[in-house]
C-alpha cells in the first residue's frame, strides 16, 4: 500500500483506508462535508473544487488525513484499468460484502500468499489474487471490456477468462485456498456475462456502470457525514437487484403490450387501465409515458361517449335531476365539447336552478365557438334569470348581431327591463 | 496418472473411447465391434453374459435377458414410464424396497444401477484389455434430461462398476465435444441426437478452446425403438390380414418379429426396399406358418413420419430457449444411429437450410467426446474448456404452493444466484425454505430436494423483512442453499446432495458381490 500516492497531483485520488470509520473521527461540518465527497473516484484536484472549503484548505484537511491514515491515495482511478489497481482494496472493504463466501476468501484481499507448494504456478497464483481485487468492481470492468462493448466482444472475454478461471482447470490438483477463490471468481464472471449478454438487463447495467456517484448530485441533499456514508449509492447495484429490476420491466412491457392490443381492438379503458400499470412498474419509460397521454384520451372519449349516452336517454325520459350530474361528469372527460356544456348549461338552468354553474358552462360554451347564436342566448337568458340585465342585454344582442332572425332572442331582449 | 476413458453408456449400445496420442480412439470389443449391446443375460446354465453375447442368445432367452434399463433407473416404480416398460418387456419388472424397479431374473433380483455396472463393467474390461492396463477414472455420458437421481444413480453404477467418475456430462455436449476438438473457429452448433430411446436436442457455441452449452432440450420417450415399434405393429397387422393369426401374446415370435423390423429399418437408410423372411414364426391347423412381407422406405416413413415432425418442433423449442434463429446455426452434428434415417436427415437439412455435418460417426462420437472431456479435465495443457450448464432449474417453494426458480435450466457451473423474499403474515418470526427442482410453475409436482427454517425474523409488517435466498451448486454439480435476513444478518444454510435410488451400503454390498462373480468368471 502506498501512502501519499506516486501519480502527479492532478490525478490522484483520495479514499477512505480500508476499516476507517469516517463516522468516529472529531471532523467539523465542514470538513465532514469534505470527507463526504471522497468517494475512490473524485481526483484531489476536483475536491479543491467542490469540497466546500476553499482549495488551500481542502489540500490541509486531506494532506492531514492521508498522514493520519485515514486516506490513502491512488493515481490509476480516473480511467478505467484492465489491471487491478491498489484502490481496490480499499473500496473492498467499505462496501458490505456481497457475498457470503468461504471466510479464506473474504479475508484474503491481498494477504493470502502465493505457495509453491500447490499444483498451480505461481503467476496463475498471482492473476487469480489481483483479479480476485477487482470482484467489486462494474461488470464490464471485470470482464475488462468498454462499458459499451458489443455482444461479441463480451462473449470473447467471458471465453478468455473462462478459460483461465474455470475450476476445471484445476480439476483433481492441489490448490489449497485457490480453490474457493478460483470457484467465487468464476461466478462473478459468469454473472457479469449474464447480465451484460441478457437484453433484458444489459442497458441497466450499463447505465448504473456510467453513473458514478457524481459529486454535484450528492452536494443537493446534503447531510451528516455519518449518516450520508448509508446513502452513498452504491458504486454499481448488485445482481438480485438488477435482476429485480429487469423483472419490473418486463412486467411493465408485459402490461403495456396487454394495454396496446385492447387500444387496437377499441377498448380504450381496459388500455388506459393497463398502461397505468406499465408506468407504475416502469416509471422512467418516457414511450410508454407517451402512449399514455394517447390511450388516456381515447379511454376519456369512450367514457364521455357512454355518459352521453345515458345523458340523452334520461332527457328523453324527461327525467332532468338524472341527466343533468350525467351530463356534467362527461364534461369532465370532455372539457372541449361546446355542445356538451351548452346543454349543461341549459340544464344547471332550467333543472337545478344553479345559475352560478350554469353560467360557467354557458360561458365556455360561448368562448369554445363565439359564432353560435344559441349559446349566446342562452347565456343571456342566464344572466337575465340572475337579474344581471346588462350582461344580459348585452348576450342577446351579442347572438342577434349572429343571427338577425333569432325570434327567441329578439322576444327575450324585448322582455328585459328597459334601462 | 492413469488413462481416463470416455464411456457412452447407451438404451441399446455401448461404446469407449479414450485419448492415444492427443487423438480421441474409439476401442473395438473382443469381436472386433466398436459398440456393444447394452444387454445383459443369465444363461440357461448361469452364465452371466454381457453385451453382443447377450444379445446373441437373446431370442430364445427372452425372460432372462435384459435390455433398455436405461429407461429404469433412477425412476420410482410407479412411474408411467415404468409401468409402459412392464407391458412392453419380457423380463420381470419388480418393486424394490425403496420403490425403485429392479429386474428378476431367476432366483436374483437385480438393482438398476447393478445392471448399468454390468454393461460399465464390460466397457472398461474392453479397454483395459486394449490399453493392456488397469483403468481406473472415466466420463460417463447421459441424455440431456436426466434428473439429479437419474444422474447420480448412473455415478453410483460407475462405482459399482469399480471406476472413478470425474464427470457425467449431457450426451449431445459430448458430441459437440468431439466435433469441436481441434477447431479454433467461432461456431454455433446444434447437435440433434435420435438414439434408441431419447431425444435430445442441444445448441451449443465453439469460440477459441471453449464450449458453452447455450441450451438443451429433449423427449426421455421419443426415439429408434418408437420406430421399430410402429414396424413391428405394422407387420403384425398385415400377418394377421395374410394368415389370420395373431401374433401379439407370442413372446418369442414378437422378440424375432422386433429383430426383424430394426433390421429392415435399418437396411431402408440405405436401399429403397426390403424384405422380412421369418421362417416357421407360428403355426395352425395348416401347419407351420412363415411371416415373408416386404416393407418399402416409402411404407416405413409413413409409419413413423410424426415422431420425426415431433423432433423437428422440440428442436425450434430449444433455438427460442438459445435465442437464436435456425439461421444463425453453423454446423449440424447428427448423432444416435436413427439419424441414419433418410427421412430424418432430410427434415433436418430442411429446417437448417444446410446439410448436416459428415465427420462424425453417430455411434462413436458421444463416447469420443467424453473421453475429451476426461483428458480435458486431467492434462496439463488446458485446449478445450467446457462449460456445462444445470438441467434442471432450481428454486424454492412460495406462498400458494407457487415455485420461484432462481437458477433456470440451461444456466452455466458454477453458479451462484440470489433473490430478495419476505414475509406473508404480520409479524412473521420464521420461513420456511423448501428447495425444489423441476420446470413446474407449481411447487409440488417438482422434486424436493431439502428444506429448512430461517427463525427469528424481527417483528414486523407482512412484506417488510427482507429475506435473501441464494442458491450456490459448484463444478460437481453440488448445491447449496442459504438464507439471510438482511435486516439481522441472521442466516441458515443446507447442502443438498443429490441421492440415488441405492444407499451407500447397498453399493457396497453390490460391490463385494459382484467381486465373487468376477472370480467366477475366470475360473
Amino acid at each position: 500500500m502506498q501512502l501519499g500516492g506516486q501519480g502527479s497531483g492532478e490525478a490522484r485520488v483520495p479514499q477512505l483506508a480500508p476499516g476507517c470509520d469516517p463516522a468516529r473521527l472529531p471532523l467539523s461540518p465542514a470538513e465532514g462535508y469534505l470527507l463526504s465527497r471522497i468517494d475512490g473516484r473524485t481526483p484531489w484536484s476536483l475536491l479543491r473544487q467542490i469540497g466546500g472549503l476553499p482549495a488551500g484548505e481542502v489540500d490541509r484537511c486531506l494532506e492531514r488525513w492521508v498522514s493520519e491514515g485515514v486516506l490513502v491515495v491512488d493515481g490509476s482511478a480516473s480511467k478505467p484499468n484492465p489491471r487491478p489497481s491498489k484502490e481496490e482494496e480499499g473500496s473492498a472493504a467499505e462496501r458490505p460484502a456481497a457475498e457470503a463466501a468461504p471466510g479464506a476468501a473474504q479475508a484474503s484481499s491481498g494477504s493470502l500468499p502465493t505457495d509453491e507448494s500447490l499444483e498451480i504456478p505461481v503467476e496463475a497464483q498471482e492473476r487469480i489474487l489481483e483479479f480476485e481485487k477487482r470482484l467489486k468492481r462494474p461488470y464490464h470492468e471485470i470482464l475488462g471490456v468498454p462499458v459499451n462493448a458489443d455482444m461479441k466482444a463480451v462473449k470473447r472475454a467471458y471465453f478468455e477468462l473462462s478459460k483461465e478461471y474455470h475450476p476445471d482447470r484445476y480439476f483433481r490438483r492441489k490448490i489449497g485456498p485457490f480453490a474457493p477463490l478460483l470457484a467465487r471468481i468464476f461466478k462473478r464472471v459468469v454473472e457479469a456475462y449474464e447480465l451484460l449478454s441478457d437484453p433484458a438487463t444489459r442497458a441497466e447495467v450499463q447505465r448504473n456502470a456510467v453513473e458514478p456517484p457524481s459529486p454535484a448530485a450528492a452536494a443537493a441533499n446534503e447531510k451528516a457525514p455519518a449518516e450520508r456514508k448509508k446513502k452513498l449509492p452504491p458504486l454499481h447495484l448488485h445482481a438480485p437487484q438488477l435482476r429485480a429490476l429487469a423483472e419490473r420491466k418486463a412486467k411493465a412491457k408485459g402490461f403495456f403490450e396487454t394495454g396496446m392490443a385492447a387500444f387496437k381492438q377499441g377498448r380504450w379503458r381496459e388500455a388506459a387501465a393497463s398502461v397505468r400499470l406499465a408506468i407504475a412498474f416502469d416509471p422512467w419509460n418516457e414511450a410508454v409515458k407517451e402512449a399514455f397521454g394517447e390511450v388516456q384520451y381515447k379511454a376519456n372519449e369512450e367514457r364521455a361517449e357512454q355518459l352521453l349516452k345515458e345523458a340523452n336517454a334520461n332527457l328523453d325520459l324527461r327525467r332532468v335531476a338524472e341527466a343533468l350530474p350525467l351530463f356534467e361528469e362527461a364534461l369532465h372527460y370532455r372539457p372541449q365539447d361546446p355542445e356538451v356544456n351548452h346543454t349543461t348549461a341549459r340544464l344547471a338552468w332550467l333543472a337545478a336552478d344553479d345559475l352560478k354553474k350554469a353560467k360557467e358552462y354557458a360561458t365556455r360554451a360561448c368562448e369554445l365557438r363565439p359564432e353560435v347564436s344559441s349559446y349566446r342566448r342562452t347565456l343571456g337568458q342566464i344572466y337575465k334569470a340572475a337579474g344581471l340585465i346588462a350582461n344580459a342585454r348585452r348576450e342577446l344582442e351579442a347572438a342577434l348581431r349572429i343571427d338577425p332572425k333569432d325570434a327567441e332572442a329578439k322576444q327575450e331582449l324585448r322582455s328585459l327591463p328597459k334601462k | 496418472m492413469g488413462r481416463v476413458i470416455g464411456i457412452d453408456l447407451g438404451t441399446t449400445n455401448s461404446c469407449v473411447a479414450v485419448m492415444e496420442n492427443g487423438q480421441p480412439t474409439v476401442i473395438p470389443n473382443a469381436g472386433g465391434y466398436k459398440t456393444t449391446p447394452s444387454m445383459f443375460a443369465i444363461s440357461q446354465d448361469g452364465k452371466r453374459l454381457v453385451g453382443h453375447l447377450a444379445k446373441r442368445q437373446a431370442i430364445t432367452n427372452a425372460r432372462n435377458t435384459v435390455y433398455a434399463s436405461k429407461r429404469l433407473i433412477g425412476r420410482r416404480f410407479d412411474a408411467p414410464e415404468v409401468q409402459k416398460a412392464i407391458d412392453l418387456c419380457p423380463y420381470e419388472i419388480v418393486r424394490g424396497p425403496n420403490d425403485d424397479p429392479r429386474v428378476r431374473i431367476g432366483e436374483k433380483t437385480f438393482t438398476c444401477p447393478e445392471l448399468s455396472a454390468l454393461i460399465l463393467r464390460e466397457m472398461k474390461r474392453v479397454a483395459e484389455e486394449h490399453l493392456g492396463e488397469p483403468v481406473r477414472d472415466a466420463v460417463i455420458t447421459v441424455p440431456a434430461y436426466f434428473n439429479d437421481t437419474q444422474r447420480q444413480c448412473t455415478k453410483d453404477a460407475g462405482k459399482i462398476a469399480g471406476l472413478e467418475v470425474l464427470r457425467i456430462i449431457n450426451e449431445p455436449t459430448a458430441a459437440a465435444l468431439a466435433y469441436g476438438f481441434g477447431k479454433k473457429r467461432e461456431e454455433k452448433i446444434a447437435v440433434y441426437d435420435l438414439g434408441g430411446g431419447t431425444f435430445d436436442i442441444s445448441i451449443l457455441e465453439l469460440g477459441s478452446g471453449v464450449l458453452e452449452v447455450l441450451a438443451t432440450g429433449g423427449n426421455t420417450f421419443l426415439g429408434g425403438e418408437d420406430f421399430d415399434r410402429r414396424l413391428v405393429a405394422h407387420l403384425l397387422e398385415r400377418f394377421q390380414e395374410a394368415e389370420g393369426i395373431d401374433l401379439r401374446a407370442d413372446a418369442m415370435a414378437l422378440q424375432r418379429l422386433k429383430d426383424a423390423a430394426e433390421k429392415a429399418k435399418c437396411d431402408l437408410s440405405t436401399r429403397d426396399v426390403t424384405e422380412i423372411n421369418l421362417p416357421f414364426v407360428a403355426s395352425d391347423a395348416r401347419g407351420p406358418r412363415h411371416l415373408n412381407l416386404e416393407v418399402t422406405r416409402e411404407t416405413l416413413e409413413g409409419l413413423v413420419d410424426d415422431i420425426v415432425r415431433q423432433t423437428i418442433k422440440i428442436v425450434e423449442s430449444c433455438l427460442n430457449d438459445a435465442g437464436l434463429t435456425r439461421e444463425q446455426i453453423d454446423q449440424v452434428v447428427l448423432v444416435g444411429g436413427q439419424t441414419r434415417m433418410p427421412l430424418v436427415q432430410n427434415l433436418v437439412t430442411e429446417l437448417f437450410g444446410k446439410r448436416p455435418h459428415k465427420g462424425v460417426n453417430p455411434d462413436e462420437v458421444v463416447a469420443v467426446g467424453a473421453a475429451i472431456q476426461g483428458e480435458a479435465l486431467l492434462s496439463e495443457d488446458k485446449n478445450l474448456l467446457l462449460l456445462d450448464v444445470t438441467p434442471l432449474s432450481l428454486g424454492i417453494a412460495t406462498f400458494g404452493g407457487h415455485f420461484a426458480k432462481l437458477i433456470e435450466r440451461n444456466t452455466t457451473v458454477p453458479v451462484r444466484k440470489g433473490h430478495i423474499f419476505t414475509t406473508t403474515r404480520d409479524n412473521q418470526s420464521a420461513v420456511k425454505i423448501r428447495v425444489l427442482q423441476g420446470e413446474s410453475e407449481t411447487a409440488s409436482e417438482n422434486d424436493l430436494l431439502g428444506e429448512f427454517v430461517l427463525s427469528g425474523i424481527r417483528p414486523a409488517r407482512k412484506g417488510e423483512p427482507e429475506i435473501e435466498v441464494s442458491f450456490d451448486i459448484d463444478a460437481n454439480g453440488i448445491v447449496s442453499v442459504s438464507a439471510r435476513d438482511l435486516a439481522t444478518g441472521k442466516e441458515q444454510s443446507i447442502q443438498v446432495n443429490a441421492t440415488g435410488t441405492l444407499s451407500d451400503e447397498e453399493i457396497q454390498r453390490i460391490i463385494d458381490e459382484n467381486e465373487l462373480y468376477e472370480v467366477q468368471l475366470k475360473e
